[in-house]
């Protein structure tokens, strides 16, 4: 849930329910007859197309980034990399057996030595 | 797609899954949405089917450019998908028609 889906699903809440009022305060005050019948006033429904459309757009953004995924395995692998830092084989990458243990060693030394 | 093209660009099954799902859960909201739309409106018979046509299209359009970039070939196997899935599936059609009687019934009774 985004910010931008999150008040708009709370705009589109608020207008929805003020034109379902409206309608329901118009179809009890004004009087029809089978011959003839009230037609809703043209604000009311502008209101309710506004606030459906918000909704829909709030509905739509509301799962964020992750609501598609792509499906292409080298793009998908690319951005897993790229954002999580390792893909499903990282325990292919980073194998401890076979962690230079003497390398890592004078590594450490020379930084403790205060060389670079 | 035949095989061949499969094993050269492989094709990451959980996230087709995962996209469908996506666009079900979408397809199932917004359509309760539109019927509490089309219920206030009064719409009857054939003008509501046509608003769930309207309002379906609209949000496979968001969804096609919020969501899926412009690129729907990106996400989905089949170049319609993004168009027609669940649109008359038994989650949206039919819940379309739920709130769309009951709001119906709401605001005129």
């Amino acid at each position: 849930m985004t910010v931008l889906s999150t008040s708009l699903l709370l705009t589109a809440a608020l207008l929805l329910t003020h034109s379902c009022y409206s309608a329901h305060e118009h179809s009890s005050l004004s009087p029809t007859s089978a011959a003839n019948p009230s037609t809703m006033p043209l604000d009311i429904q502008i209101e309710t197309v506004i606030a459906a459309l918000l909704a829909l757009i709030g509905i739509v953004l509301s799962g964020g980034k992750d609501q598609l995924r792509e499906i292409q395995q080298r793009v998908w692998m690319g951005r897993l990399e790229r954002e999580k830092g390792a893909g499903p084989w990282s325990m292919l990458e980073e194998r401890v057996g076979f962690l230079d243990i003497r390398e890592r060693r004078r590594e450490f030394g020379e930084w403790a030595k205060g060389g670079k | 797609m035949d095989e061949k093209e499969l094993l050269i660009n492989p094709v990451v099954n959980e996230n087709v899954i995962h996209n469908q799902k996506s666009v079900t859960d979408i397809r199932s909201l917004t359509s309760s949405v539109l019927g509490v739309a089309a219920g206030i409106l009064g719409l009857e018979s054939l003008t509501g089917f046509a608003f769930y046509l309207a309002g379906s299209f609209f949000v496979s359009v968001l969804m096609l450019f919020l969501l899926a970039g412009g690129q729907p070939k990106s996400f989905f196997r089949g170049s319609t998908e993004i168009w027609t899935h669940e649109v008359f599936g038994t989650t949206s059609l039919s819940s379309y028609v739920l709130t769309w009687t009951l709001f119906y019934n709401l605001v005129r009774a």
